[in-house]
């Protein structure tokens, strides 16, 4: 669930003070039915909201744990080669969305006694009637 | 507060206003915290150190967060189609950032920009492009 007060506080994070991020008149004036996230908030949307009722079946939750947590318990260093957003319509306050991640792809370099594992994984946030809402694609580089 | 660029008056090559900010490690905590990303590079000095860097270090996302700040107030909240970036350089508490955002084409309603973020020596940190909407 996309709360409020989160999308205050990622906007005060990424030095954003444009109000319509803090005032629901400010949003409604903008033409908004509720606050709008940041452009870059929903990288980390998993990360707010994931409340147990709302998981399917079988949901895992957030996802980017799940490729992350393995390579980092190697030790090591992760670094975030490329990020990309398609938005396909805004991410409101009180939506409840559910997002899909596919890993794309994943390899394996060695260089000069340097592990290098690549991993480029996508994840489609739909709202409640199955429209999409926003794809995020994320490609990290774990270095050990 | 702000006004988005309106498509009638926009040209290839025009500049959205720069945002310039000194990263501080205060920062680095507060989009820990509003993130969820506690990766330790970003808060914990000694194990920064003891990873081999000079010190903690912003995360590539708050990178592009602050140009997203930048993109926004220039082509207007809910304008953006897409956004991506590449990583290319680490940032570094007391480096003084700023964006650089161009337009790079005019398509109908549909602007291209290249987007950027650099430090006071010219530094590229993050590189990408943005497509959005505006209105006339």
């Amino acid at each position: 669930m996309v709360e409020r007060s989160a999308l205050a506080f990622f906007a005060s994070a990424v030095l954003d003070d444009d109000p319509v991020y803090t005032s629901a008149d400010e949003a409604s004036a903008r033409g908004f039915e509720a606050i709008p996230a940041p452009p870059t908030f929903p990288f980390v949307m998993q990360n707010w909201g994931a409340f147990a009722e709302l998981q399917a079946e079988g949901g895992q939750g957030a996802g980017l744990g799940m490729v992350l947590g393995p390579l980092m318990a190697n030790g090591g260093l992760i670094l975030h080669g490329e990020q990309a957003f398609v938005y396909h319509q805004p991410v409101l306050a009180g939506q409840t969305l559910t997002g899909v991640g596919v890993i794309k792809d994943a390899y394996v370099k060695e260089s000069k006694g340097t592990t290098m594992t690549f991993v480029v994984a996508e994840t489609t946030w739909s709202d409640a009637s199955g429209a999409p809402v926003v794809t995020t694609t994320f490609n990290i580089i774990h270095r050990k | 507060m702000y006004s988005p660029a309106k498509l009638e008056n926009l040209a290839i090559g025009d500049e959205a206003p720069v945002l310039t900010h000194t990263l501080t490690r205060t920062d680095l905590v507060r989009y820990a915290g509003a993130s969820g990303d506690y990766n330790p590079m970003h808060h914990d000095e000694p194990k920064a150190l003891a990873a081999r860097q000079p010190s903690v270090f912003g995360h590539g996302m708050l990178s592009m967060g602050i140009v997203g700040t930048a993109l926004t107030h220039f082509v207007g909240v809910g304008a953006l189609e897409t956004f991506s970036v590449r990583f290319a350089r680490q940032t570094w508490p007391d480096e003084v950032l700023s964006t650089k955002i161009t337009v790079t084409d005019i398509s109908g309603d549909l602007v291209t920009l290249d987007v950027r973020l650099h430090n006071a020596d010219g530094e590229e940190k993050v590189l990408g492009q943005a497509t959005a909407r505006l209105a006339g």
